[in-house]
This record gives C-alpha cells, structure tokens and sequence, in this order.
C-alpha cells in the first residue's frame, strides 16, 4: 500500500516536470471525458430513465409496424385491442390510450390542452397514483359514464390556482361537463405531453372496428413471465390475426417493446447511438494523443528505466509506475471534463425549446447523477489503460544494455516505437475523418431541410390551430359558416396578404403528419393488404397560392368548388407518378376510406408539387387536396401570409376569430419557420453536436500529429545535421518532415475513407438531401483534415530545418 | 594556378560570460588545387572549427575566405549552401551514417539534394559501391557493418558527387591502423586523381600521406612542415 501512495507521489513529481506534456494530455482527456460525461448524461435520460415508473420494466407497448412504409411505430385497433383482452395469458393486464387535445372552456378565456383517454386500469399499470383523489373506476370506460377528468399537477397549479378543494367540482371541457376526480402528482406527463386524462369509453360499434388505428396499448408482465416469453406470445397471435383479417392486417407487423423503448422512440434511439459512437472516437482520439506524449516523455527516461531494471526494479513495477501517470492524467483530465460535461449539459439544456422539450421522453431527468459519476470513473480507467498500456509495456521491455547504449538513436526498438507512433497518429487521423464526415454529412442534411422549405418563405407565415369540437359544431353547414366567416373577416385585416386553410401544415406535429386510406375508383388494390394511403389536406382554394405551390397539370381549387358541386381534389406529384404511372390522372376518382367507405368519390382536377412534409422523410409523401366548402372540417390551420414580421397579426387574427366564436381556443399561434425549426430541433442538435465533435477530432488529431512529427524532429536531429552537412537545404529538410507527416495523414485518410463511405452509405438511407458521395464531405473535409494536418506537421519540420548541423553533429 | 582555398585573417570567437573566447585567431592559409593538408594540434585547438568553418557549415566568422576566388564573406546563406553543396564533401571520425537508411540510402542521400535524375543517381550509387567494394554490404544497415566499413561509406558518400575538396575530421579516429591505412590510401589516390584533401588527425602516419602539416594550438596556427617525400613512400606499402 505504502508503495502504491510511493508511486502516486512519484508520478505527480514527474508529470510536474514535464508540464506542458501534462497539461496537453490533461486537456486532451478533459475535452474526450466531457463529452463521453455529457453524452452519458443525454444517454441515460433517453435510454435508461425516459419511463420513470415504478412498474416500467414489467410494462410492454404493442404496437403495429408497416416496415415497407418505414412506419415503425403505429397505434393498434380498437377491435385488435379487445381481441387481446380475451386471449393474451403473458399480461395480466392490458391498458390503452388515445391522444384527445380538447378545451377548457367556460371560466375565462377557452384554454387549448393535451388530454388523452386512458383505459382505467393504466395508472394502477404503470404504478402511479393520482396525489389528489382517485384514478378512472372500470365503470367509467362506457360510454355516457366518461365524464370524469383528472388534472395533471401543472395544470392544475396553473389554471386553478392548486385549489385543494377541486375534487367533485364540474369542469367545462369542449363545451361538456365534467367531474375533476384527481390531480396527479408533480412531474407526471405520462403519456407525453398530457396536461389531463378522461377516461377511454369506446362504444360497441367502435369496437368492432379494425381499420383504424388510435390504440396505443400497454401490456403489464405477469411476475413470472419474460419480455420475450410474452413477445413470442403476441407474434402467434398476431398472425393469427393476420390469416383472420386479411383485409386490414396484411402488411402490418406487431412489435413489442419495452415501455422505454417505445416512449423514446426509434429515431432518437438511433440518434443517441450515432451520437454514442461519435464521442467514443473522439475518447479514443483522446487517448491516441496521450499515449503520443507518454512515448515522448517515455523515451526521455529510458536510462531512469535501465537504471530501475539494474537496481532489482521488477517489470511490472515499472508498468504500474507508467499506468499510475496515466491514471493520474486521467483523473486530473476527469476532473475538468466534468466542469465540461456540466457546462455542455447546460448548453444542450437551455437551447431546446419548452414546446418541443415536452415531447422528449427523460428530457428533464437530464443532469449529472450519481450514474454519471460512476461512468466517469469508468472511463478514468478505461482512458488510463487505453493511454498508458503501451507506452509502459515498452518501457519496460526496453533492456538495459540497449538504453544505455543507445543514446537516443537508431535500434530496433526505437524503429517500433516509431512505427507504433506513426500507427496512433493513422489511427486518430482515420477516426477524427469518419467523424468529421459523419459530421459533414448531418450539417449538409440540417441544412437541406432548411432549404427545402425556403420556396414558400416560412419566415412571413403565421400559423394557428382551432378545433370545432362535434358538440358545438355538430353540423357541416355550422362548419362551413364558421369557416367562411373566419376566411372573409382575416382577409380584410391589414397587413394580411391572403389567408388560408389547411388541415395540417408541413412539419407541424413534429413531421408525424398522419397518412389515411383512398381508394382508386375502377381499380382493387392489386394485392390484398396494398395499401394507398396519402396525407389527406382539407384546404381553402387559396392555399396552393399561399404556399406557392406550383400547378403541374388541370386546374387548381376554386371557389365554385362548393357544396352542391361535383366534389373534387388536387393531388400531388409524387401521388400521380406512384399510383397513376405512365397515365393522366385527371378525371379519375378517388375518395378517402377504403372501397366500401361512406365518403363521396372525387374527381381528380389538378396536379400539384409536391411540399416536403417532414424530416423525417426522405421521399415525398402523396397528398390529397380536397376543397373545404365540400367537406366543412373540424380541425384546421389557419395561415396567414404577411408583408413581414407575421407576428404583428397575432392579436388582430385573435380578435377577429374571437368576434365569430369567442368560446374558441387558438393555439401553437407561431410563424411557420419556427414550426420548421421546432420540428428539426432535434436533428438539429444532432448536427451541431456532431460537427462540435467532429471540430473535437480534428484538433485533438492535429495535436496527436503535432506531437509525433515534433517528438520525431527531436529523435533525428543528428540525422539532419547529417544531411544538412551532405549538401540538403532548409527546404529540403522541411520537406521531409512534411512528407513522413503528410503520409501518415495519407494513410490515415485512407483507411478512414471507407469507413466513412460506409457510414454515409448507412447514413444517407436516413437522411434528407443527402447524397452518399456528399463531394463536400468527400473531398471538402478529407482536404480540411489534411491542411489542418499539414499545418500541424509544418511547425516540427520549421524546427528541423533550424537545427544547426554544427551542434548536431558535435554532440556525439 | 590561383589557390582553391584562401583564408585571410580569418577568426570565431564565442562569447564566454563577459569575455570573447577565441576559437580561431587569425588564420591566414591557402591551398592549392589537388593539395593534400594536414592539420594537426592537440584536442582543442580548433580544427573542427576550422574544417567547418572551410566547409561552409559555419558561417559565423569574420575575415576573409575566398573559395576558388569566390568571396564566401560575403556570400549570404543560400548562395554559401550552394557552394557548399557543388564543392565538398565530408568524412567525420565517427561516420555519420543515417541508421535507418542502408548503404545504398545513404550514398544516395547526396545526389537527393542536387536534382540529380533517379537512373543516374542509381548508377553513381552503383559505381561507389564497386569501387570501394562494398557491393556485398548495399542492403544492410550501418548498424551491421563494422567501423572500418561504416567509414568506406562514409568516404564512398563523400566522394559519390566528385567533390573538388574533401574535409575529413579524424576519419580513423575510430579505426585499428589496418582500417586506417586502407581509408588513407583511398584518399591518396582521389587526391592523385586531382581533389584537394583536408585532413585532421593525430596520427603522423596518417599525415605522411599529405603533401603538408599545419600545426593548430589554441586558435592559432603555429607551424607548418611539408611531408610529401615521406607521403609519397607510405603510400606504396611492400
Ligand atoms: N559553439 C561553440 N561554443 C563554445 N565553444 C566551442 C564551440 N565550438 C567549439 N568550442 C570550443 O572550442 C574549442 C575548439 O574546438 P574544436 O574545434 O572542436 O577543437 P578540436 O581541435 O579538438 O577539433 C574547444 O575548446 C571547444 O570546446
Ligand atoms: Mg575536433
């Protein structure tokens, strides 16, 4: 023990004096640390913490997939679900909800929230109670018996002042009356974002149904049953269905999944991972440097290690003295890796927006906890190992003949050094390009999703949201009314250009805009289970103009497109060319629902471009336009274009809508850029964060090439001397240096190019506008890292060609 | 015939605390083409100094030093590497090989810096190592040859580009006499084939082989003998 705390003194001594090799090597494992910290830290919240129930680990999502749609995630039917409830032995209870955004009405101005249905038993599920009263009773599910409601606590503190006294008062809710029965406890948004919950009653005729999907279904485990025991169970049934349906289950896969899993979300999951993966390089890139410098430092106390070895030191006491250095470092690099990781948190933290940070599951369990902490450690030891290893098994293999006798040149042993070296350098060279491209590659999607969406300048559109609910509008004709009047009076107003409807706008719901059902009259889906499905936009005619949206064939909306008109739509490019390829699409009849679907059959007048929906997409998504005087919505976006600035005409817009229905809430009132950007937030952050990392990598690669082209310019300086005095001039000697710099550079671009390619490759069938042989990517940074690279090679080889040949040839 | 080499009050001097340290003082010396010099003195007198100082690896000094009337004072430092480079060339006492680089390698590191074409400099490389027999030894490291070996390199790398002149430092001060007298008398018949040779050395076996000694004490030069007659008999042993 004694020697142990001997070797700790001894190490701190020797890392003091040499300490810019120190402190390089501390820098290098703060900045690697950080980010693996900070990374951990998102991680955690995303991965581990994004369901913090008590029964969250017993609790599995169903949940239907269509994997040729790239729909990975799917609510269930409620016929599906009910099926389930008689058969699944693996569950002892199976719960389920639905997304009801609704008002608050009566009581001051209507208040917009996110509510949704929840099956009584979900709370007792997921092992929560509410803090205030009770949760939803069985009885509650039938229908007539629903009228109950339980406020989450932030509404509740907000919009009731955290009235002690609320349980058994009667609340408005979309003009309807309903019981406040509990107030959840503090923090609990389950599912995310919900403000409130009523109870899921589902009417006998809906039950039946299963060509709609809006169940989200939750499965508790039985306590002796597995994940995958129960998985395995839910397949057979699935398939069984699948046989038993056909109509509606052909294509559709069932996926079951922790409840982690599913409230962080495929895409996020990928993301972390990418972003995982790109933070170790950068660890490793780290640890490449330091090991650089501890060779360097190494080779200067080649004869304290023979002196060592012949005084009866033992190898492996030599390796521990080396590895406690590292450790050291390592500690010391820790320590300011974590002010870094905190101060990265905080940035990463209080750049999300609250509207888009309400979505994320774990986003507020993020912070350094005690896990983070461990894992810091973790990694202490890991960068120790990774950077002290080898340069301590060399040292301590070193002989003492050799060392002594060595003088700093030319032996086999120092040749492996030197190649062991060299080969650090190709590797961090080859990690920090496949991060840079990995980089370039996400900034370039960013930026196209950015760009896409310039043709209809989001910056001067206003957006916002009402919803008619079915009580106080029952009737088209009160729909229509209210819609004509709500076009005409915002119109009129000043500083409006034009105003429009549009069910929903691109991007809004975070790009997961729904796609339903239409049929093609004349023609059967081809194979049982093909399903044509298309973004269905109930539109006033003047959106297209709004929007800018190109005409491409027909005509577009008009006002005589009216009730008593022949019904028709405008469909989009991408609709056309999949589904009528080769042949006009105009005059064809479509309608919305499958073949047997109530809705009327439209004739298809227009053709249109097609608009980028969301990020998420990379091809466009076939779309639907039908005018709103034929099929009066209840859900609609309200656009309205401005000169500029569009949020002058906030309180104008809510003054006129208020002036035809005053009990109306609007809400997400906010320009159609900042939809845009909430909705790439996230891929957002994504690229930021890589192309910091990927600026990481290159200088800590540069650093690593520095050192190693100085370290080498230190070990030849005889050799130069020699060759300056056989006639070689101060260019000859800097080109030199640069040649072996730049071809370990060369060497490490080679073998990270593919690897990058292959990245992109994989990348690239994700991303937006982003072509796998990226030139900027390709060539713009492999180029980059080079000169950066050259650069770092340039200030060693400057020193060569400074050594004087007299001193270097006297020293003998 | 005008002197290949002329040094007119040449001096270097180091600054030593407070003091100026003379290394050289007052050096007045000319050699003439196809000459072979000798200087001699004991271990810090400056005849390293001078021999650098003669090969233009050195270039702090004040007086004159015309090399083939070309005024090296006053030439600035490219324009002095280029001399360097067209005219001479070095043996050291301990070689100075390049370790990583083989026998080839090193002889062709010369040529490297004077643009001379890769077929031709592979050649030269060629011809050197036939003529001092080192064919056999091309491939291996200096670290594989013995001295004796290690300095035929040395004169072979010297003598690869044609030098006019020739400085060696002590080139048999690592070597037992058989060594040292096969180096010498390679150096007698470049000198006989026209390239002037300055040589340091302690040995006045080795300085038998020169047409004159020049004695060196403490910066100055203090003497100087002709030994060609004997030069001439050391140089057909048996
Ligand atoms: N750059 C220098 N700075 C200070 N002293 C030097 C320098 N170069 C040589 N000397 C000293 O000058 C003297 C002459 O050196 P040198 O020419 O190497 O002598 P030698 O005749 O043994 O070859 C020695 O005392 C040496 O220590
Ligand atoms: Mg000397």
């Amino acid at each position: 023990m004694g020697s142990i705390w001997q070797d700790i003194r001894y190490s701190g001594r020797m890392l003091w004096k040499q300490r810019l090799a120190t402190l390089v090597s501390i820098l290098a494992f703060a900045v690697g640390i950080g980010v693996n910290t900070a990374m951990f830290s998102l991680a955690e919240a995303f991965l581990l913490h994004p369901a913090p129930f008590e029964n969250a680990n017993r609790v599995v999502a169903l949940v239907d997939s269509r994997p040729h749609q790239n729909i990975d995630m799917n609510a269930i039917a409620p016929a599906t679900y009910f099926d389930w409830r008689k058969e699944v032995r693996s569950f002892d209870r199976l719960g389920a909800y639905a997304w009801d955004e609704t008002s608050l009405t009566g009581n001051g101005p209507p208040q917009r929230i996110q509510a949704f249905r929840i099956s009584a038993n979900l709370f007792e599920m997921l092992g929560v109670q509410p803090q205030l009263g009770r949760g939803f009773l069985s009885e509650e599910e039938q229908p007539g018996k629903d009228q109950e409601i339980i406020l989450g606590h932030a509404l509740w503190e907000q919009h009731y002042a955290s009235d002690e006294h609320i349980l058994g008062k009667n609340i408005k809710v979309d003009g309807k009356s309903f019981t406040v029965v509990g107030v959840m406890a503090k923090g609990f948004d389950f599912p995310l974002p919900a403000e409130a919950w009523i109870p899921l009653a589902i009417d006998t005729k809906e039950r039946e149904r299963r060509d709609s999907r809006w169940l989200w279904v939750l499965g508790r485990l039985k306590p002796r049953v597995s994940f995958s025991e129960a998985s395995a169970e839910m397949q057979a049934i699935a398939q069984r269905e699948a046989q038993a349906y056909p109509e509606n289950n052909k294509g559709w896969e069932l996926r079951s999944m922790t409840l982690a899993q599913s409230m962080t979300g495929d895409i996020t999951r990928e993301y972390t991972l990418l972003l995982m993966g790109a933070v170790a390089f950068v660890l490793l890139i780290a640890c490449a440097d330091v090991a650089n410098v501890q060779f360097a430092r190494m080779a200067g106390r080649t004869n304290e290690f023979a002196v060592r070895t012949a005084i009866g030191g033992s190898r492996s006491r030599i390796m521990r003295q080396l590895l406690m250095e590292s450790l050291l470092l390592a500690g010391c690099g820790a320590a300011v890796g974590l002010l870094m990781a905190q101060w990265e948190i905080q940035m990463i933290l209080s750049h999300m927006p609250p509207d888009v940070a309400k979505f994320i599951a774990g986003w507020k369990t993020i912070g350094l906890d005690p896990n983070a902490f461990l894992f810091t450690l973790a990694i202490v030891v890991l960068c120790a190992i990774l950077s002290g290893m080898a340069p301590s098994l060399f040292a301590s293999r070193a002989n003492l003949a050799d060392s002594l006798k060595e003088s700093g040149r030319g032996s086999t042993s120092s040749r492996a050094r030197g190649r062991l070296r060299g080969a650090l350098v190709v590797a961090e060279i080859s990690l920090a390009l496949v991060l840079l491209v990995g980089a370039g590659l996400l900034v370039k999607n960013f930026q196209g999703l950015l760009n896409v969406n310039e043709s209809y300048s989001p910056r001067t559109l206003l957006t916002m949201n009402v919803g008619l609910s079915d009580t106080r509008y029952p009737k088209d004709s009160t729909r229509l009314a209210f819609h004509e009047q709500v076009l005409e009076r915002l119109s009129r107003l000043p500083g409006v250009e034009s105003a429009a409807f549009v069910t929903h706008v691109p991007y809004s719901e975070g790009g997961g805009v729904g796609t339903y059902v239409f049929s093609i009259e004349g023609r059967p889906p081809a194979e049982r289970g093909e399903l044509r499905n298309a973004i269905i936009e109930t539109v006033s005619p003047n959106y297209f103009g709004l929007m800018k949206i190109a005409l491409l064939g027909g005509r577009l909306l008009t006002d005589a497109d009216g009730a008593n008109a022949p019904p028709v739509a405008v469909i989009s490019e991408s609709l056309a060319r999949r589904y009528f390829p080769g042949e006009n699409p105009l005059g064809a009849h479509i309608k919305v629902g499958g073949m047997d679907s109530p809705r009327p059959w439209m004739t298809i007048v227009g053709v249109v471009k097609d608009v980028h929906y969301s990020w998420i997409n990379k091809e466009n998504i076939p779309t639907i336009y039908g005018p709103f005087r034929q099929a009066p919505p209840y859900y609609t976006t309200i656009l309205l274009r401005a000169a500029d600035d569009p949020s002058q005409l906030i309180s104008a817009a809510r003054a006129q809508i208020a002036a035809v229905d005053p009990e109306l809430p609007l809400y997400n009132i906010k320009p159609m850029n900042r939809i845009i950007t909430e909705s790439i937030i996230g891929i957002a952050y994504v690229a930021a964060m890589m192309a910091v990392l990927g600026g990481i990598a290159l200088v800590l690669a540069s650093v690593g090439v520095f050192g190693v082209m100085s370290y080498s310019v230190s070990e030849r300086v005889h050799e130069i001397g020699v060759r300056m005095s056989l006639g070689a001039q101060t260019s000859d000697i800097v080109r030199m240096v640069l040649r072996r710099g730049m071809l370990l550079t060369i060497i490490g671009l080679a073998i990270g190019l593919p690897i990058a390619f292959a990245l992109a490759r994989a990348l690239s069938s994700v991303l937006f506008g982003v072509a796998p042989a990226d030139p900027f990517s390709f060539i713009g940074l492999p180029l980059l890292l080079a000169g950066v690279a050259a650069l770092a090679s340039y200030l060693p080889a400057r020193r060569a060609a400074r050594v004087d040949p007299l001193a270097a040839l006297r020293c003998e | 015939m005008e002197p290949i080499i002329q040094l007119r009050n040449l001096e270097k001097s180091v600054e030593a605390g407070p003091n100026r340290f003379f290394l050289l003082r007052r050096v007045n010396l000319d050699i003439q083409p196809a000459e072979f010099v000798t200087i001699m003195g004991p271990s810090g007198a400056g005849k390293s100094t001078l021999l650098s100082i003669i090969g233009m690896l050195d270039g702090a000094w004040t007086g004159e030093y015309y090399f083939n009337t070309e005024p090296v004072h006053r030439l600035n430092v490219k324009k002095r590497n280029e001399l360097h480079k067209a005219n001479i060339g070095f043996v050291f006492q301990s070689y100075h090989l390049i370790d990583n680089l083989t026998v080839f390698e090193n002889l062709e590191v010369p040529l490297s810096y004077k643009n001379v074409p890769h077929k031709e400099r592979v050649s030269r490389v060629c011809d050197a190592l036939d003529r001092f027999n080192i064919v056999g030894k091309k491939d291996l490291f200096p670290n594989q040859l013995s001295g004796g070996q290690q300095q035929l390199v040395g004169v072979a790398r010297a003598v690869i580009m044609n030098p006019k002149l020739i400085l060696a430092d002590e080139p048999t001060g690592n070597l037992h006499s058989a060594q040292g007298d096969e180096i010498m008398q390679l150096f007698k018949r470049l000198n006989d084939a026209g390239t002037t040779i300055i040589q340091v050395t302690h040995s006045e076996r080795n300085a038998s082989y020169g047409h004159r000694i020049i004695q060196l004490k403490d910066g100055w030069v203090v003497g100087e003998t002709a030994t060609a007659d004997v030069g001439a008999n050391a140089a057909q042993p048996g």
